[in-house]
This record gives structure tokens, C-alpha cells and sequence, in this order.
């Protein structure tokens, strides 16, 4: 008791420190290059340490870190303070790339072939159930009531059943990155834990495809024409190439550990880095030059990489010690950032209709997880808190949303607005609910 | 996306060529004394960069910036922390006086060459003369042990007394330089409106709240990866604010590095975080210098060359006043300068910072002869070292 109150003493002083310096940067008017960058490097470390104080005060609430990361870099964003401009946040996505890409490694380190296996059926009972009760439940609910909510209230009927398959498939999407971070800060493991980062990592694997049929469907549905499957094949084919080049990559990385290993958590993250933004760069470039989209998925890579190095040689331990080395800073970013980029106007906007989804998207969560832990014969505690285990949601969903509204613009904004603002709710309850359902099921600090 | 490779690329040529150079590569002797000093990067910068291959150009260069306020804010903790007054009291006083006396004259010796060469040679303002005049003798002024360390590295010497000698000068002499050079952000052009005492208040204010800040977070004991965090976090911070308040992340740091090694508990474990990246930082910031390089013009190598000699005939000087006038240098032979020639980091960093805070042609020619006479020094003060180091003298 007497070092939680010190500790939230200490915390509050230096973030007032912060503030003060921070209120006085922004004070400031840079006019050269040589301030603008000394601001870039303010900011930087601006949120790296005051995230990572709000992270320590939420813990001495029992909270998990990251929620004190998504709050800081909540206040921070343009939306509270204003002291990360929207701008400010766009530069830093650089570093964001970093992070996912890091993450996607990590999620695919954890993931061990023999824990698969033996959690197998269960993991696969969670997956099937969540995709069909969670979509039906999200579609079945956007299709009858959004009459009801103004924010809908004016969309044609072929509008609202296509805005309703979207968010319904969106609403199936999970956070690796989140459920690592919590299982990492907990240092938690068990069946309980595994399954869920299993259900997680699959679920963002098969998200793509679903969401690509989903835009296929909703094309010929709202043109009335044939829909174009070749899309579908070229995306399974995608995924197929993208998990063989995280393979190579894996094992390019296992060579490395076992002839060098110097800097490893270093090499990683250039790696994890690399890995994306030629992905990206390679997609351009192909499109550019020979008119061929070609998509190729950095986190699948990654995540296959990660995979590869953990199972299929030595390397595994040493792989998941330099990884966790860095995990601390990388969460701290990233999750601050995530926060900052939270759109607390979409949530302002369309909030009756987000917590209703969030509701109708919880309750399907619940039922599926139940249904399945109960076919699987799990243990009590496991039956009744593995639904508090799927909630969070963050970039995956919002990237889809985006994804459907360049398609789709006409129902495009309601589908984004909406999806932001359950993110963002989803984000803030989703960690703190995994903390108190791995400590309920006693897999906390077992690691 | 260019400035994305170009980070991708800078970092892992960096950090491959730290294992290269300093680990496992293993060269003839000769090339290995030049190769073990990082000057490659030098060159490999300069082929990159905007002058030959062009793959990071100025506007990637100008994103990079806070890579490079990084750096400089690590170099300036890291030299900081050297100043720990409970080790340096184990040596007697007279080393001190004999260390600051030796920067101060070559600083001196130095800037009255510069600025009358700039004086006959040069037709730029007097605030840009002087500044120039300032970073280039503040770097001449420096001395680094690198090459005491190599060469120790690679035979054994017996003149151990001399040895401890050289390497507490060259220890201590980059502060007067450092010092030196801190007077640049007071004199150049665009500044004016800046007030000096105002700029002290604010460098000031800067500096306690960033040692409050530390103070603070290391009340309870850190894990090492937050401990990482922290550091990482702060000498960004610093260095943003440096930057913000138009002043050296270098000199700010260093304060903040002095500070801490003297009153914080865990000084140890943060000195061993920034010293565990010590080269790989030293080899970005040469390849960061290489991309600022220019080496069009005719008269670089003249001047280079005379700069070199300027410095050369300082750092003799000074050597020899030292074994002439200091009771404990005496036993010294008089050639006792060429143990002091060897550069180092430190005034690679004022160039750099110099370089990128103050973007003016007058400025990118001194930082380029500078490199050369960097190259030219590095090639000759091994020898020279070596010749005071051998057992007979001779």
C-alpha cells in the first residue's frame, strides 16, 4: 500500500514535469529545420515517457499498462490536449510500422507446434463459433435496428445490409498486438492463454479472407452484376506466397542466431521493419511497372517468420529473450500512438450506435466462447471468462473499415465512424477485461 | 519510403560494420590500424550521399534529423559521464591544470591561425568567420585515446606513467573544446535574436528539469528494459529540447552526463547502456559526416592539409611546454605532443551538429577540410603515437 501511494506520487509529479515542458515546447514557434526536428525528437520522447508513467499509474490500479499507454496517448492526441497534432502522429507512424511488425514476430514466437496440437480442437471450436455467432449476431442486429439510430436512420435498405455484412465481418477482428502485450506484461501461460492467442492469430489470418469475400459479395450485390472471384484466388494465393517468405525469413533468422546472434533484438527489429515496408514498397512498384496488385501481407510474414524460427530449430529461446528485450519500448509506442490516433469525434458522433455494437459484439463473443469451451469441456473459469478475453479490437478493424470505404464510399463513412468509435471502446475495456480474466483463471505471472 | 531505406540502410551498415570493423574481420596489420579506426564510414557516407550516388539526398538527410539529434544527445551523456570527480580526484591536481592547459593552448594556438587565414583567404561576415573559427579550433582542440588504445592493443609498452598520462589528457582536454564550441550558438547569424542571458536561463531550466526527470524515474530500482526505455526516452527529450532552444543537444547532454554520474545511484548500469552502443553511434555519426561530405573543390586538400599542420605544430607545442614547464610531465621526451594527435568522437560530433544546426555554404566547406585533415591525422598520428610509445624514444 505504502509503494502504490509512492509510486502514484512519483508518477503524478513527473508527468506535471512533463507538462510543463511540454507547454513550453509548445510555446515555442520553430522557423528552422534544426527545431522542427528538435520538436519531432520532443515529441518522441514526450510520448515515450509519458505513456509509460501512465502505464505504471494504471498498474497500481490493477489496470494493464497498456490501457495507461492508450489514455496518455489519448489526453496527448489532437482530440484532448492537442499536443500530438494529427501531423505529429502521421510521422510517427513510421515508428508504428516498427512495432506491428515486431509484434507480428512475437505472435508468431509464442505460438508453439506442440501446444497447437494439443489445444487444437479448441482452438478451432472458438474460431468457427466466434466467425459465424459474431458475425450473424453484428449483421443480424445493424440490419433490424439501425432504422432506429439516427445516425443510420436515412440509409436504403441495399445500403444497410451491405453496411451490416462490413461491420460484421469487422466486428470478427481481433488485436494480436494487444492480447500479446497483456499476455507479455501478466508473463502469463497455460491452455487458457494459449488458446486464446491461437483463436487471436487465426482469426487475424482468416479475417482477410472473409473480409475480401465480404467486399466481393457486397460488389455484386449493390451492381446487380457477376462478382469478380479472381480477386479471392489472388488473395489466397497472396497468403500462401506471404507464409512461404515468412518461412524463408524464419529460417534466414534462425542462420543468423546460430552463426552470429550479435545484436539480435536489433537485427529483428530491422528485420520485422524491412520486411513491411518492402512489402509495401513492392506492391507499388509491381502495380507501377507491370500492372500486377500484388499485396503481399508484412504481418503474415512476420508472424510466419516468428513461427518458423520457434519451431523448426534451436533458436527459439534465444529468438523470444531478444525480442522481449525490446518489447517494453515498442509497446509503450506503439499503444500511445494508438491511442493518439483513437477518433474521439467519430465516438462523439455515432456513440449510441458504437456501444451498441460493442454490446451486440460482446454478447456474440460470449456466447460462441461459451458454447465452445463448453463442447471442449473446459474447466469452469475458462467457460466463464474466456469471452473477456476477444474484445479488444484496434488497427486490423480500422485498417479493414478504411479499406471498405475507398471501395464503397457511399456507405464508406458511416462504416469507418462507426468502426472508429467501437475501437475506441473496445480498446480502452478490451485489456483491462483480458487482465482480470488471465488473473481469474490463475495463468497470471505463471511465466 | 526514402527516408525509410535510408534509415533501414544507414542503421544496418552501421551495425554490420561495427562487427566488421571491431570483431571478427581481420585484416594485415597495417590496414587493420586504419580500418580499426571507422574512417571507411567516412568514405561510404560520402558515396551515398548526395555528392556521388545521390541515395540519400538532402531532403532524406533533413528527414533523418532526429536519428541525428539522437546521436549527438548519446555522445554528449557518454562523454559526461567520464567526468565522475571521485575518479579523477585519484589523480594528483597537476594533471588536471596540465590537461586544460594543453586544450586551452591549442584552442588558442588554433583559432589565431584559423582566423587569420580566414581574415586573408575568406570573404564571409565576421559572426560566420568567427563561428567557423570557433567549431574548428573547439575540434582541434580534442584528443581521444582511440589510438592509444589500439596501439596498446597491438604490441606491449613499457611506458606505462606516460600511457596513464596521454590517456587522462585525452580524457579530459575534449571539455575545453566542448566548452569552446558551446559559444557558436551565441554568435551565429539568426540567432541574434536570441539573448544570451535569456538562452543561459533557458539552457538552465532545460537542464534541471531533465535532471529532476531522472532523478525521479530512478527512485525505485528500473528493470533493465525500462531502464532502456528511460534513457532512450530522455536523451531524446533532451536533445529535442536542445534543439528547440537553439542550443547544443551535445553540450546539454554532456551536463546532464556529468550531473549524473556524480549524484544519481544507478549511474553505473545507465553508463553501461550508452556504452554498450558507444561504436556503432561513433560509426553512424562518421557516416552522417560522410553524407555532409563535399569534395569538389580544388583546394580542400590545401587546406586541409594546413589545418592539419596547424593542429599538428599546437598539439607539439603544447607537449612540449607541458614536459618543460609541469613537474610531472619532465621525465616525458619532448615530442610528448605526438601521443595527443589522435581525434576521436567528440569533435566529429561538433562538426555534425554544426553542420546540421547552421546550414550555410562557409560552414559545409570548414566541415569538409575539417574531414580531410581528420583523414590525413588519422593516417599519421598512429605512426607518430608510435614512435613516442617504442621503448627507446628514437
Amino acid at each position: 500500500m505504502k509503494d502504490q501511494g509512492r509510486d502514484i506520487l512519483l508518477g503524478s509529479i513527473i508527468l506535471c514535469v512533463l507538462a510543463i515542458l511540454a507547454l513550453w515546447a509548445k510555446s515555442l514557434d520553430p522557423v528552422s529545420s534544426w527545431q522542427r526536428a528538435g520538436m519531432a525528437d520532443f515529441t518522441l520522447g514526450f510520448v515515450l515517457l509519458a505513456a509509460y508513467v501512465s502505464g505504471r499509474l494504471v498498474k497500481t490500479l490493477r489496470m494493464p499498462m497498456i490501457s495507461g499507454y492508450v489514455l496518455a496517448g489519448i489526453l496527448a492526441g489532437p482530440f484532448v490536449s492537442g499536443f500530438l497534432t494529427r501531423e505529429m502522429t502521421e510521422n510517427l507512424k513510421l515508428f508504428d510500422d516498427l512495432a506491428l511488425s515486431f509484434i507480428a514476430l512475437s505472435a508468431g514466437g509464442t505460438l508453439h507446434v506442440k501446444a497447437l496440437g494439443e489445444r487444437f480442437r479448441s482452438i478451432f471450436l472458438n474460431v468457427i463459433l466466434q466467425t459465424v455467432i459474431v458475425f450473424s449476431s453484428v449483421f443480424g442486429a445493424v440490419w433490424i435496428c439501425s432504422a432506429c439510430f439516427g445516425f443510420t436512420a436515412h440509409l436504403s435498405r441495399l445500403h444497410i445490409i451491405s453496411l451490416a455484412v462490413l461491420l460484421g465481418v469487422v466486428a470478427i477482428a481481433r488485436s494480436p498486438s494487444s492480447a500479446i502485450a497483456i499476455i507479455s506484461e501478466c508473463r502469463a501461460s497455460g491452455p487458457f492463454t494459449e488458446t486464446v492467442l491461437g483463436v487471436t492469430i487465426v482469426i487475424d489470418v482468416i479475417i482477410i479472407v472473409l473480409f475480401t469475400l465480404a467486399m466481393t459479395a457486397i460488389q455484386m450485390f449493390l451492381s446487380g452484376g457477376p462478382g469478380d472471384f479472381s480477386t479471392l484466388i489472388a488473395l489466397c494465393g497472396e497468403i500462401l506466397v506471404s507464409l512461404v517468405i515468412g518461412a524463408l525469413i524464419g529460417l534466414g533468422i534462425s542462420f543468423y542466431i546460430s552463426r552470429a546472434g550479435h545484436d539480435l533484438t536489433l537485427f529483428l527489429l530491422l528485420t520485422g521493419f524491412a520486411v513491411t515496408r518492402i512489402s509495401q514498397w513492392l506492391g507499388g512498384f509491381m502495380l507501377a511497372n507491370f500492372q500486377l496488385a500484388l499485396h503481399l501481407e508484412p504481418l503474415l510474414i512476420c508472424m510466419s517468420a516468428g513461427f518458423v524460427v520457434q519451431n523448426f530449430g534451436h533458436a527459439g529461446f534465444q529468438f523470444i529473450k531478444s525480442l522481449d528485450r525490446a518489447a517494453l519500448p515498442v509497446f509503450v509506442l506503439f499503444f500511445s500512438l494508438a491511442g493518439a490516433s483513437l477518433d474521439l469525434n467519430a465516438l462523439k458522433a455515432c456513440w449510441p450506435m458504437a456501444l451498441f455494437l460493442v454490446v451486440i459484439r460482446g454478447a456474440g463473443i460470449g456466447v460462441a466462447a461459451w458454447t465452445a469451451g463448453r463442447i471442449n469441456r473446459d474447466p469452469s473459469p475458462h467457460l466463464h471468462n474466456a469471452w473477456m478475453s476477444y474484445l479488444t479490437q484496434a488497427g486490423v478493424a480500422i485498417g479493414l473499415a478504411q479499406l471498405a470505404q475507398r471501395q464503397f464510399p457511399e456507405i464508406g463513412i458511416y462504416l469507418t465512424t462507426m468502426v472508429l468509435a467501437a475501437v475506441a471502446v473496445n480498446q480502452l475495456v478490451g485489456p483491462i477485461l483480458f487482465k482480470i480474466a488471465l488473473e481469474r483463471v490463475n495463468e497470471a505471472g505463471t511465466r | 519510403m526514402k527516408t525509410v531505406f535510408c534509415l533501414l540502410m544507414i542503421i544496418f551498415l552501421a551495425f554490420s560494420g561495427y562487427h566488421l570493423s571491431f570483431r571478427h574481420f581481420k585484416l594485415p596489420l597495417v590496414a587493420r590500424k586504419f580500418y580499426l579506426t571507422g574512417i571507411e564510414f567516412l568514405f561510404l557516407g560520402l558515396l551515398i550521399g548526395p555528392e556521388f550516388l545521390n541515395i540519400v539526398d538532402q531532403k532524406t538527410l533533413n528527414g533523418l534529423e532526429p536519428l541525428i539529434s539522437l546521436l549527438l544527445g548519446w555522445i554528449g551523456m557518454l562523454y559526461g559521464f567520464q567526468f565522475e570527480l571521485a575518479k579523477l580526484r585519484r589523480f594528483p591536481v597537476e594533471l588536471l591544470h596540465a590537461a586544460v592547459a594543453e586544450g586551452l593552448f591549442t584552442l588558442v594556438w588554433m583559432f589565431g591561425w584559423i582566423y587569420c587565414v580566414l581574415s586573408f583567404f575568406a570573404q564571409i561576415s565576421f559572426p560566420v568567420k568567427m563561428a567557423i573559427c570557433i567549431v574548428l579550433s573547439a575540434a582541434a582542440a580534442c584528443t581521444a585515446q582511440t589510438g592509444l588504445a589500439l596501439w596498446t592493443s597491438f604490441q606491449a609498452v613499457p611506458r606505462q606513467k606516460m600511457i596513464i598520462h596521454l590517456r587522462y589528457i585525452s580524457g579530459i582536454d575534449g571539455m575545453v573544446g566542448l566548452l569552446a564550441y558551446g559559444a557558436v550558438f551565441f554568435f551565429y547569424p539568426g540567432t541574434e535574436n536570441i539573448q544570451p542571458i535569456g538562452q543561459f536561463f533557458v539552457v538552465a531550466g532545460i537542464s534541471a528539469g531533465i535532471l529532476l526527470l531522472y532523478l525521479l524515474f530512478t527512485v525505485v530500482r528500473l528493470e533493465r528494459a525500462e531502464l532502456v526505455l528511460i534513457v532512450v526516452g530522455m536523451t531524446v527529450l533532451t536533445s529535442g529540447m536542445a534543439s528547440l532552444a537553439y542550443f547544443s543537444s551535445l553540450i546539454i547532454s554532456f551536463g546532464v552526463g556529468v550531473c549524473l554520474v556524480n549524484f544519481l545511484r544507478d549511474k553505473e548500469r545507465i553508463f553501461n547502456l550508452l556504452v554498450s552502443v558507444e561504436k556503432p553511434v561513433y560509426l553512424l555519426m562518421l557516416l552522417f559526416l560522410g553524407l555532409n561530405w563535399r569534395v569538389d573543390l580544388i583546394w580542400y586538400p590545401v587546406a586541409a592539409a594546413g589545418y592539419f599542420l596547424f593542429r599538428f605544430s599546437g598539439k607539439f607545442s603544447a607537449g612540449w611546454l607541458l614536459t618543460r614547464s609541469n613537474p610531472e610531465f619532465r621525465p616525458h621526451p619532448y615530442f610528448f605532443g605526438f601521443g595527443l594527435l589522435d581525434w576521436g568522437g567528440l569533435p566529429m560530433a561538433f562538426l555534425l551538429e554544426f553542420s546540421r544546426g547552421f546550414p550555410d555554404t562557409a560552414n559545409g566547406h570548414a566541415v569538409s577540410v575539417a574531414l580531410m585533415a581528420l583523414i590525413i591525422n588519422e593516417a599519421l598520428s598512429g605512426p607518430l603515437a608510435g614512435r613516442l610509445l617504442r621503448r627507446d624514444g628514437s
